[in-house]
């Protein structure tokens, strides 16, 4: 008896069990719900801090700027949003004005009276720019308005040393002229300032919210966006409803040819064209991809680990996975790698030492074996898909050539890497990042110059960037905006560390250059002075480069209009989910 | 002593340990950690921001004033906002303590109840095959990494057979159920191995003394002698085991957390450390040693209540 009631006991037990594990959520097909991921931590949702691409991106789901990249043109191409149409510039370049759109409602909530929602006006936006640069708060996206709006610095800087600043201090170059006109005023001409104003950090908030919520305003956003997030937790999910009260957006007719056929079908539908938004935070590979093939997620980039798995030699889609209805996205990405010199060591100012390193360099095997073969090689530091990058260029010390490498070595005073110190290569510490600082190392010996491989935590890499306790190391760069003179920068002597040239190359005759280009509005006179400046840079080789790595992303069949880009700020909206293809495709899955 | 008094007494040690930690945050933070400023501010850091950010953090304070602002905050918990995320620390950690311990707390009673058992069973047929057997099977459960289990698990359990749910969260009861099941089961095997060594070590000594003889002579049956009269015996070893790693249930399970997107304090913690986010560094450390000191009196305490030989002095 005793025995059975054990194993009634027990049976109980794996039942119970059991009916829980068969509580595995099932899809909703009643209504267009996208499932998206993330892989990392969103930090919360103040568009003064979303500066990085998780954060920035849901901040864009809420809140909402002057301008917005055209969904569906490449290159990359700004487009009125909350303004009505493209801003009046002023002859000098210096004055901007912007009508904006009348009728535009912040999202309900029980920080306006009644709980409703009030009208955008151009105040919002002087508020909003003040509150990035407010010294108190410290905006981290500052560096894009810094030094660029007159007597905004000046009243930053007053009011740093004060205990309260004041927003309703009038400053020169930021001014609501009536309720729907806004009239910036720079400092000097700076062309790519209407980046900036496509970018969360500039998206407009209400004053009365950011009050209502004090230093809770992160965790509670309220804009004028497409989407309604009524608290932001530090969950792994975060579920966004269609915003009731958005304004008439549709989907745009405007389009590169690539896209008409998305353009075709969808323009004129109003936005969004989902119900509910679902993010997933995944930092991990495994369970993104697993949850990809259940049809929990729409769309995912392809993990390392998986890519043979789903990618053929030939760059198709596996057939196991197409015959599920999957199908594969292949997209450059506006981003280079590279390998930097220290440029304040005597040892890397001789110019034949740093041509004999890039040409030992084997970039086309550091291709195939950390990026699949996917990645275009880097022929200069602007990559494909904006002005300044030049096709058909190829740097003459790009391609790995032994010999060559050999005899510049020799004519730079260290014949077989004698009379070389040990060369240190520091890294981030994923395990990625150490298995190309070992490449990089084998690549180097093979013409007789020792390197060392140190890994870093990230930020003590920085730390060491900033301190100048490095020599060479490898690093990234993605695109803040769709502009060669983002890539440029890096090599602008005045932008030494801490600022973005981390490996303060610095060549008068460059950097005269490039400031004569920086302040010119995107002209082919200014193309071709950023030509010049790339060819100059390779023939320089103030660092080595790597490569331009493409994006490849996965999508089921039942998510329709999606462009891959690498601004995907508002990208949501334009997506839409295939109800009855969802049902028929999850069959296969 | 009376027990309060004896509370009172280890309460008051707190202190000089707290400082001692204080202490220790401090050291770490300003001889190793990278500058927070530069984290903060990103790639587009300028020296000028740079300055402003430590002066706004309170980074470019003599340093005797930094560590008085750790004490401070030590002794008053109240830690404040994090640097990198600007949320409130004690939300933060309201937010992960739950799910963290809606999967360690389990996870971790399961595991030692089913390992003290199976060690009270194995211990009795000490040299014999069940025996034998049960130690090589938790060798071969602590050889495999735990990464194995999870992605196995999550592999096959949750994708191939569709049982359990991949990955995610939802709060609230009974809505993370079907979520915790499986690095539930994960944790127990991960656990399971070591604690049963551990326990059958403890069994041993106790299965042969002298009060088991006597007991067998008069005739107890062999449940009522393991289960009565071993067990009461080796509870002080295993109180201490116990109650000593509740602490750290409360921070989470880094990896667990990480594969099954559970928002615990593990991750919390952890990205706390990459970021160098002094305010979050000091509450975990500072509450991980409170309930370290908190949890020890705990086990005084109940060694008292266990074998009422032991006086507390």
């Amino acid at each position: 008896m005793g025995k059975l009631k054990v194993f009634g006991k027990l049976t109980l037990v794996a039942s119970m069990l059991v009916s829980f594990a068969a509580c595995t959520k099932k899809q909703n097909l009643d209504e267009k719900v996208l499932n998206l991921v993330v892989a990392s931590e969103v930090k919360g949702m103040d568009p003064i801090y979303a500066n990085d691409l998780y954060s920035s991106n849901e901040v864009a789901r809420v809140y909402e700027g002057l301008l917005e990249y055209e969904y569906l043109k490449r290159p990359y191409t700004l487009a009125p949003n909350l303004a009505e149409s493209m801003p009046e510039v002023s002859a000098d370049g210096l004055t901007y004005t912007f009508k904006i759109k009348a009728g535009v409602f912040f999202q309900d909530d029980k920080a306006f009276p009644n709980g409703k929602g009030r009208e955008l006006v151009a105040e919002d936006f002087v508020y909003s720019i003040k509150r990035l640069a407010d010294p108190k708060l410290q905006g981290l996206g500052w560096w894009m308005i810094d030094g660029k709006i007159a007597g905004l610095n000046e009243w930053r800087d007053k009011y740093s040393k004060e205990d309260v600043v004041d927003y309703s201090e009038t400053i020169e170059g930021l001014k609501a002229l009536d309720r729907y006109t806004l009239q910036f005023k720079l400092s000097k001409p700076f062309p790519q300032f209407l980046y900036s104003l496509a970018m969360p950090f500039t998206f407009a908030v209400a004053k009365e919210v950011v009050e209502f919520y004090g230093k809770e305003f992160l965790n509670h956003p309220v804009g004028t966006g497409p989407f309604v997030l009524p608290v932001f937790t530090q969950e792994k999910r975060l579920t966004y409803t269609k915003n009731p009260t958005f304004r008439k957006k549709t989907f745009p007719s405007e389009h590169s040819e690539e896209f008409a056929s998305i353009a075709k079908e969808n323009a004129g539908k109003d936005l969004p064209l989902v119900e509910k938004l679902v993010v997933n935070i995944m930092k991990e590979d495994q369970p993104r991809w697993l949850n990809f093939q259940k049809g929990n997620l729409d769309f995912i980039s392809i993990p390392k680990d998986n890519f043979d798995s789903a990618v053929t030699p030939d760059n198709g889609l596996a057939d196991t996975l197409a015959k599920k209805g999957i199908s594969l996205l292949i997209s450059p990405q506006l981003d280079v790698t590279y390998v930097a010199f220290n440029h304040d060591m005597d040892l890397f100012k001789n110019k034949k030492l740093r041509q004999a390193m890039a040409l030992a360099y084997d970039s086309k095997t550091s291709n195939k074996l950390f990026y699949n073969n996917t990645a275009m090689s880097a022929q200069s530091i602007v990559p494909p898909g904006i002005a300044g990058n030049m096709p058909n260029y190829v740097s003459p010390f790009r391609e790995r050539d032994l010999e060559k490498a050999k005899s510049l070595l020799a004519e730079a005073g260290f014949a077989d890497g004698k009379g070389l110190p040990e060369i240190t290569y520091d890294c981030p510490n994923s395990t990625v990042s150490r298995q190309q600082g070992e490449f990089f190392m084998k690549n180097m010996a093979d013409i007789g110059i020792k390197v060392k491989v140190i890994q870093n935590t990230w930020p003590e890499l920085q730390k060491k960037i900033d301190k100048r306790q490095v020599q060479m190391w490898g690093i990234a760069w993605g695109a803040d905006y769709p502009d060669a003179e983002n890539f440029l920068q890096l090599l602008y002597g005045p932008n030494r560390s801490p600022g973005a040239n981390g490996s303060g190359f610095n060549n008068p005759q460059f950097n005269e250059l490039f400031k004569k280009a920086s302040l010119m509005q995107d002209t082919p006179e200014r193309t071709a002075i950023y030509e010049k400046l790339n060819r100059m840079a390779s023939e320089e080789v103030p660092i080595i480069y790597g490569v331009h790595r493409q994006k490849y992303t996965m999508k089921h069949g039942w998510l329709k209009n999606y462009v891959s880009t690498d601004f995907d700020a508002g990208q949501a909206m334009y997506l839409d989910v295939d109800l009855t293809k969802k049902a028929e495709d999850l069959d296969k899955l | 002593m009376n027990t309060w008094l004896y509370v009172l007494r280890k309460l008051i040690y707190t202190i000089p340990v707290l400082l001692g930690v204080c202490f220790l945050i401090f050291l770490l933070f300003n001889v190793f950690s990278p500058d927070p400023a530069s984290i903060i501010l990103g790639k587009h850091a300028t020296v000028k921001q740079i300055e402003e950010v430590r002066n706004e953090l309170g980074l470019n304070k003599p340093y005797f004033l930094q560590y008085l602002d750790i004490v401070k905050s030590a002794f008053t918990f109240d830690f404040g906002r994090s640097w990198q995320t600007k949320q409130d620390i004690w939300d933060m950690m309201k937010q992960g303590a739950v799910p963290s311990m809606t999967l360690t707390i389990p996870g971790f009673m399961i595991s030692t109840v089913f390992a003290i058992i199976i060690s009270l069973v194995v211990s009795f047929y000490r040299g014999k095959l069940l025996d034998k057997g049960t130690v090589i099977l938790c060798v071969a459960l602590m050889s495999i990494p735990s990464l194995a289990y999870i992605l196995f698990g999550q592999w096959f359990f949750a994708y191939k057979m569709s049982w359990f749910e991949i990955s995610g969260y939802e709060s609230g009861f009974p809505y993370f159920i079907p979520y915790i099941i499986l690095p539930v089961l994960i944790w127990v095997f991960l656990t399971i191995g070591p604690d049963v060594r551990f326990f059958r070590t403890i069994m041993l000594d106790e299965i042969y003394q002298d009060y088991v003889r006597t007991a067998r002579a008069k005739g107890l049956s062999e449940t009522t002698i393991l289960f009565k009269h071993v067990l009461k015996n080796a509870m002080i070893p295993i109180i201490t085991y116990v109650i000593i790693q509740l602490p750290f249930l409360i921070l989470g399970a880094l990896l667990l957390e990480s594969f099954f997107s559970i928002p615990g304090l593990g991750g919390i913690t952890i990205s706390a450390v990459y970021a160098s986010d002094l305010p979050v560094i000091k509450a975990m450390t500072v509450l991980t040693a409170v309930a370290y000191i908190i949890f020890s009196i705990i086990t005084d305490v109940l060694y008292t209540v266990v074998d009422p030989r032991v006086s507390l002095k």
